[in-house]
């Protein structure tokens, strides 16, 4: 399956984000426009949690 | 009179609602015609735009409304567990959806208890995981009923009983179901996203700058004073930390993509790519949900003191103090909304697994599928508002008790569409010693368990069950060939090809559900 549709791997991205790189993200500081780091960084993986799902979407419409 | 006007408001917008609901499905349900597909599947013919605003709702329910906002209130950023589950969650359902979707549409399947009997080929064990499933959806339609029973009680200004109220919202919502269906829900879901993007969006603005003068002295003072909350493992003795929100987050994502409610959603789609499309634009709907948790913890300053189940109020609470009697009933409403839809979903759901794989089992009833169904579903309703008067619990428990016995149906599930050599015995003993795990740590209390979720440890149990019995158990002879009992890999080349028009026809469709009314 994947190596017939590579472009799967796109789709871990949220993983990363989200649960990988948790204990690296999980503190108050730096302060980003008011708002504590976690909370900057899971906004920006919702962001681009999109991005990822059209990278594989792009892969499959070759 | 604050009371009178915010019901009025509420009790105007509830007719609309089950109005919508039956302008949706008439002549298209009625006189027999339409049957069980069309009430439960929606006749398999939803657009991109209506599986978007449907999936869409059953995601944000009262639970994110409210349940979101009370557990920030409550333990602050292990909350945040709902957005990386969801969003990961679509990310799965990109490969998972456009797969159930192709195996329903080629056997004739209307959910996964379908699925599982056609897969093993025994029509019992289709009738044993619809059991299985009606009971782990049970803690969530109690959900629903609690949320809106909370809403409808607060926007009264108490002048409704919270009892009253859990009863008021069962019946409103098992009388939209039953006479609705799937296409009255996605309909009645337009109303309600307007509704609760509008008031979400509204909220975000105004309380910061009712109570703090702005987000920059909220924001200061949340990071000043409760900081506590900001950060894993949150506020309190929660046992809810990093490993915790990584399980939990992780166990959930897979589990939504064969949550039957998802599930539903999955095929009433049109065709495979709508799906596809979905699973990329839903995520960025997330977005909203970092609100009603912000809105939470500003209700930390406001209202302080809140314990336990009681922080379900946390948002309505702020709502009441701040804002005059008709903008809580149309904020009353929203959230209603955001209980009515997804309820409606679930009980669907539940009607359509037992018509199609319990009561098909019974000759006597197998013509009157469709009425048998609706009687479940007003059965489920009943024994949901049961617990809800039994056993009182925070919005947010009851989802995750729901996920952690639903992730039990997925080896059985998932690996068994894609794996030919698990065997039935492998499968079902699994599903036990998974169940029997689940329950045992979530009676005991031990939920959290070794700060992690309870249902992964019980998941890992099943699994290692399921492979060692697949191997060391007898073959299983099944003369069918794997093409006939796996689900297929299909990056779906016809469906994609004609990508280009489905687009239109998506907003077709949309448009068209008017004109076919």
């Amino acid at each position: 399956m994947l190596r017939r549709r590579p472009q799967l791997l796109w789709l871990l991205v949220p993983y990363a984000l989200y649960l990988g790189a948790l204990p690296f993200v999980n503190r108050v500081d730096p302060v980003v426009l008011g708002l504590p780091f976690l909370f900057v960084w899971l906004l920006g993986a919702t962001l681009l949690t999109p991005v990822a799902v059209w990278l594989t979407r792009r892969g499959d419409r070759r | 009179m604050n009371a009178a006007i915010a019901t009025s408001v509420f009790g105007v917008f509830m007719v609309v609602t089950v109005a919508l609901g039956l302008l949706a499905v008439r002549g298209r349900g009625s006189g027999g015609r339409g049957g069980l597909a069309e009430w439960s599947v929606g006749g398999r013919s939803l657009g991109a735009v209506f599986i978007w605003v449907l999936m869409a709702g059953e995601g944000y329910t009262s639970f994110s409304y409210l349940g979101a906002a009370g557990w920030g209130y409550n333990y602050g950023a292990p909350v945040l567990y709902v957005v990386a589950y969801m969003s990961c969650g679509y990310a799965v359902g990109y490969v998972v959806g456009p797969m159930l979707w192709a195996y329903a549409r080629r056997h004739g399947l209307v959910g996964i208890t379908d699925m599982v009997a056609h897969r093993f080929g025994r029509p019992w064990l289709g009738a044993l995981v619809a059991v299985l499933a009606t009971v782990f959806l049970l803690p969530y339609i109690q959900l629903q009923i609690t949320g809106m029973g909370v809403v409808v009680s607060t926007i009264s200004y108490g002048a409704i009983s919270l009892n009253w109220a859990y009863f008021i919202a069962f019946a409103v919502t098992t009388g939209f179901v039953v006479v609705s269906g799937l296409r009255g829900s996605a309909w009645v879901s337009v109303l309600k996203d307007v509704l609760v993007i509008a008031t979400l969006g509204f909220l975000a603005f105004y309380v910061p700058l009712h109570y703090f003068d702005g987000y920059g002295p909220f924001l200061d003072r949340l990071v000043t004073e409760k900081s506590e909350w900001l950060t894993f493992p949150g506020h309190g003795d929660s046992g809810l930390g990093q490993a915790w929100f990584i399980t939990t987050s992780f166990l959930n994502s897979l589990t939504v993509v064969i949550f039957p409610t998802t599930v539903a959603g999955y095929l009433g789609a049109k065709n495979a790519d709508v799906l596809r499309r979905n699973a990329m634009w839903l995520p960025a709907y997330n977005v909203l949900l970092f609100v009603p948790m912000l809105l939470g913890m500003a209700a930390l300053f406001v209202v302080p003191g809140l314990v336990g189940a009681e922080s379900n109020l946390a948002l309505f609470k702020l709502v009441v103090d701040s804002l005059p009697a008709w903008a809580v009933g149309v904020i009353g409403v929203a959230a209603a909304l955001s209980s009515i839809v997804p309820m409606a979903v679930f009980m669907l759901v539940i009607g359509t697994m037992w018509g199609r794989s319990v009561l098909s089992l019974v000759p006597r009833w197998q013509h009157r599928q469709k009425g048998a169904a609706q009687t479940v579903v007003v059965a489920a309703g009943v024994i949901a508002l049961v617990l809800t008067y039994t056993a009182p619990n925070t919005l947010v428990r009851l989802s995750l008790i729901s996920y952690e016995g639903m992730a039990q149906l997925l080896p059985m599930v998932l690996l068994g569409l894609m794996w030919r050599r698990l065997t039935l015995l492998g499968a079902l003993a699994g599903l036990v010693v998974g169940v029997g795990t689940v329950c045992g740590f979530v009676f005991t209390e031990n939920d959290p368990v070794w700060g992690v979720n309870a249902g992964i440890v019980a998941l890992a149990a099943n699994l290692v069950v399921a492979l060692a019995v697949t191997y060391a158990g007898p073959r299983e002879h099944d003369e069918r060939p794997d093409r006939e009992v796996l689900a297929r890999d299909e990056t779906g080349e016809p469906t994609l090809a004609a990508s280009p028009t489905t687009g239109s026809e998506a907003v077709t469709v949309a448009g068209a559900g008017p004109a076919g009314v």
